[in-house]
């Protein structure tokens, strides 16, 4: 069913109160970047401000830039910035059944005819029967000449386009003086303006990293998926006559004209072999840096695939960040945790979510409320990571920081030790940040009189070695699990009753414990996710190869259900897609959930 | 000849109808239908981190529902937007109405996202925004019969709880802000 749209009087009508609404506006205060006697801004600072207003919805003098959507809906230019929709690129959208076309430069500046030629797939839209099939409300953008630095100041406020039509009343009309709009058309002219580099007619370029330290058999874990999904991708005979035939039969039907839509090569990526580099980072993380500059000035790439080091991957993720590389899916379990970066995307927070887990599982035990609890901390990467997501989710619930005791790298704790901690302190809860050596300390608490109810340890850490805690401490011993875990028959059985098809219910995924916790195969099945993901967004990409909208392309994309984890899933800024941790108990069975994937 | 003429007349007379049929369908600027609905009896989590039983929520005063969430681009603002006006027109009686946003985003939509998404439009009491697990989420979703197995794959919806007859307005589309304050009178909210 399709929402239809204003008629084009009740726009023209809009768009003449509008009018009004700007008239009447008092005069607005002078922009503070060009009426003082301080020296004339260069040309890259205005494309800064330009960038914020079109990011941020932040004008130059500080202030948010205003706007009215719907014809009367007034609104914040920070709620509503040209970014939100138009998205990072430029390169637009499809969000809710809302249709947003390009905004850059090269589409802007030439004129618009994306759904008169069948050769659409060079275009950043979804093709029409897509959007149509998907679609409950949406307008397709119509043909339009080449816009002006006129005409686009005047679809900016007044949602007229260049071929005279009103467009659809979800894109904002802007209240913007002469100056700040000169700034934001100057920065869309230089939007996704040119390839971004490490592509070319022929090639796009791709480089992987790996540090010494990192095993053979992880390394070939991440290098031979990646390799194969190149090498694969570049013997495929795209060309083959019979293929592209196939993709534009002229079908009656709608559905077979969907599938061939959605099947479709894109030309860009078709005319195009991809070459994987892999970049060897040897010494200290400190010395990466500039090893790392070296490789991008001898070979500038589209982006880093994948990559795999031993420890942090802060000096990668700045690199990344500072150069404006995407890297996607590195094989961490030490990501950089931020809301605000851009070009590195995480499979997960790695240890620091298995700490989140933890804490939001004991937030919500009502029988631990104002209870004692004790945390023990390897002084190890692991153990601060995972302390660290514990402390800063615990401490957004309000709570107050548990006694926190380090344990030295080492440094074996006593059953002495632990009895005295225990009888003094009798703590409701531990948890319990330490690798394989944790084993022991279960048995010592196993045979502790005063020993509490729960105590949580990390899987990740315990490594296989979790396979192997006994019948004694399986029973208080908690583990924070990040990956997916097969039904139950009793499980399935229940969803099946029930006559509503969830996404949780329409299949069951089989997943291993014993894989889950080898690291190799682990690092196996990150990597095909990330060919998985990746073939996806070339796709989608639409031979546009532009660093942001690949990111963007990937932040569009649908929830995806793969193998390792429970859920992948993206949205507009998100950088971490898995986003789920169990909490499980260990039993003859197998693993018994104590959680939801989610926990809040 | 005559025959065929006049088929083609015919033809001609229906695709007429067709397309008058189509533009006429075109003026409407949103679907508006009047539901009956039952409650699934869950348990969701606010913007606060407090848990909040969801069939008692819809019985309280009168609702008016979302489905939105934290970082989508396009459609969620709006109708966020619209919330946020009718909370001003409201002023300080902006808890007689009860206004709740539910995540369809769960994995995302952390009570922190939450929080902070209501602060960007300057919600007032009587605004909550719900998340929960995905399966209590579905089981919302399928009461108003508003189920997307995917959140990319929304759509805008905005759903009233008549304080009359505690029957449901039903409202498929984007409105304006006269529009939804048109709506939210017809029921006599405002």
């Amino acid at each position: 069913m399709r929402i239809p749209i204003r008629s084009g009087q009740g726009n023209y009508i809009s768009a003449a109160a509008f009018c009004l609404v700007v008239l009447l506006l008092p005069v607005w205060p002078p922009t503070s970047y060009g009426a003082t006697d301080k020296p004339s801004p260069s040309s890259e600072e205005l494309l800064k401000l330009g960038e914020r207003m079109y990011r941020e919805g932040i004008l130059p003098s500080g202030e948010p830039m205003n706007a009215f959507v719907k014809g009367d809906l007034p609104v914040p230019g920070t709620a509503f910035t040209c970014a939100s929709c138009h998205l990072r690129s430029g390169l637009g959208s499809i969000e809710g059944g809302v249709v947003t076309p390009p905004t850059n430069g090269p589409y802007l500046f030439k004129p618009f005819k994306g759904y008169s030629s069948p050769r659409y797939v060079n275009t950043p839209f979804l093709p029409p029967q897509l959007v149509k099939y998907n679609s409950q409300y949406y307008q397709k953008p119509h043909n339009r000449p080449v816009y002006t630095d006129e005409s686009l100041a005047n679809a900016l406020r007044s949602g007229i386009d260049s071929a005279g039509r009103v467009m659809n009343d979800v894109m904002p009309r802007y209240l913007l003086e002469d100056d700040e709009m000169k700034l934001l058309v100057s920065y869309l002219k230089s939007l996704s303006s040119e390839f971004s580099p490490g592509v070319t007619d022929t090639t796009i370029r791709f480089a992987t990293i790996v540090s010494d330290g990192v095993s053979p058999e992880e390394r070939n874990a991440m290098l031979v998926p990646l390799e194969n999904y190149i090498r694969n991708k570049n013997q495929a005979d795209v060309h083959d006559p019979r293929m592209i035939r196939s993709n534009q039969v002229r079908s009656t039907g709608a559905r077979s004209r969907l599938m061939a839509a959605v099947t479709m090569t894109s030309l860009g990526v078709a005319n195009r072999k991809l070459s994987l580099s892999c970049w060897e980072l040897k010494g200290a993380p400190e010395t990466w840096r500039g090893q790392l500059e070296e490789y991008y000035r001898k070979e500038p790439v589209f982006a880093i695939l994948g990559g795999i080091t031993r420890g942090e991957w802060q000096p990668i993720h700045q690199f990344c960040e500072d150069n404006r590389i995407p890297n996607i899916f590195p094989i961490t379990d030490f990501p950089v945790v931020s809301q605000d970066d851009w070009y590195t995307l995480y499979l997960s927070k790695g240890y620091y979510q298995e700490g989140e887990g933890a804490a939001r599982f004991l937030n919500g035990k009502e029988d631990l409320k104002d209870k004692r609890i004790i945390q023990f901390v390897r002084d190890s990467r692991e153990g601060r990571a995972l302390s660290r997501g514990f402390l800063e989710t615990w401490r957004g619930f309000g709570q107050k920081a548990p006694e926190t005791i380090t344990l030295k790298a080492g440094m074996k704790l006593t059953a002495k030790s632990l009895q005295r901690e225990l009888a003094q302190k009798k703590p409701a809860a531990i948890i319990l940040w330490d690798g394989p050596e944790a084993l022991k300390t279960l048995e010592m608490v196993a045979v502790e009189k005063n020993r509490p109810s729960i105590i949580l340890v990390s899987s990740t850490y315990l490594g296989k070695s979790m396979l192997s805690l006994n019948e004694r401490v399986q029973k208080f011993t908690y583990l924070t699990y990040p990956y997916g875990i097969s039904q139950t028959p009793e499980e399935r059985a229940v969803q099946l009753a029930t006559k509503e098809i969830t996404s949780s219910s329409m299949g069951s995924k089989v997943f291993s414990m014993e894989a889950n916790t080898d690291a190799t195969i682990r690092i196996s099945l990150q990597t095909q996710i990330l060919t998985i993901i990746l073939h996806s967004a070339l796709l989608d990409m639409r031979g546009n190869y532009y660093r942001d909208n690949l990111l963007d392309v990937i932040g569009m994309d649908m929830d995806q259900d793969v193998p390792l984890y429970e859920r992948l899933s993206f949205g507009p800024g998100q950088r971490y897609a898995s986003k789920g941790c169990y909490i499980v108990q260990l039993a003859k069975t197998g693993l018994v959930k104590k959680s939801g994937w989610v926990i809040h | 000849m005559k025959k065929a003429l006049t088929l083609i007349q015919l033809l001609a007379f229906i695709a007429v109808l067709l397309v008058g049929f189509s533009a006429g369908a075109d003026d409407r600027k949103y679907r508006r239908t009047i539901e009956n609905y039952s409650m699934p009896d869950v348990v969701l989590v606010n913007q606060n981190g407090a848990k909040v039983r969801f069939k008692e929520l819809m019985q309280s005063k009168p609702v008016i529902v979302d489905f939105i969430f934290g970082t989508c681009t396009t459609i969620c603002p709006i109708l966020s937007v619209s919330f946020a006006n009718l909370q001003q027109k409201l002023g300080s009686n902006s808890q007689k109405v009860q206004l709740v946003s539910i995540s369809i985003d769960p994995e995302n939509d952390t009570p922190k996202v939450l929080k902070e998404y209501l602060k960007r439009y300057r919600s007032k009491p009587g605004w909550d925004f719900l998340t929960g697990t995905r399966s209590d989420i579905d089981k919302v979703m399928y009461a108003f019969n508003a189920y997307i197995p995917n959140k990319m794959s929304h759509f805008p919806l905005t759903l009233i709880r008549s304080p009359g007859d505690g029957k449901w307005i039903r409202i498929f589309g984007l409105m304006g802000s006269a529009e939804f304050i048109s709506e939210c009178q017809k029921v006599g909210i405002l």
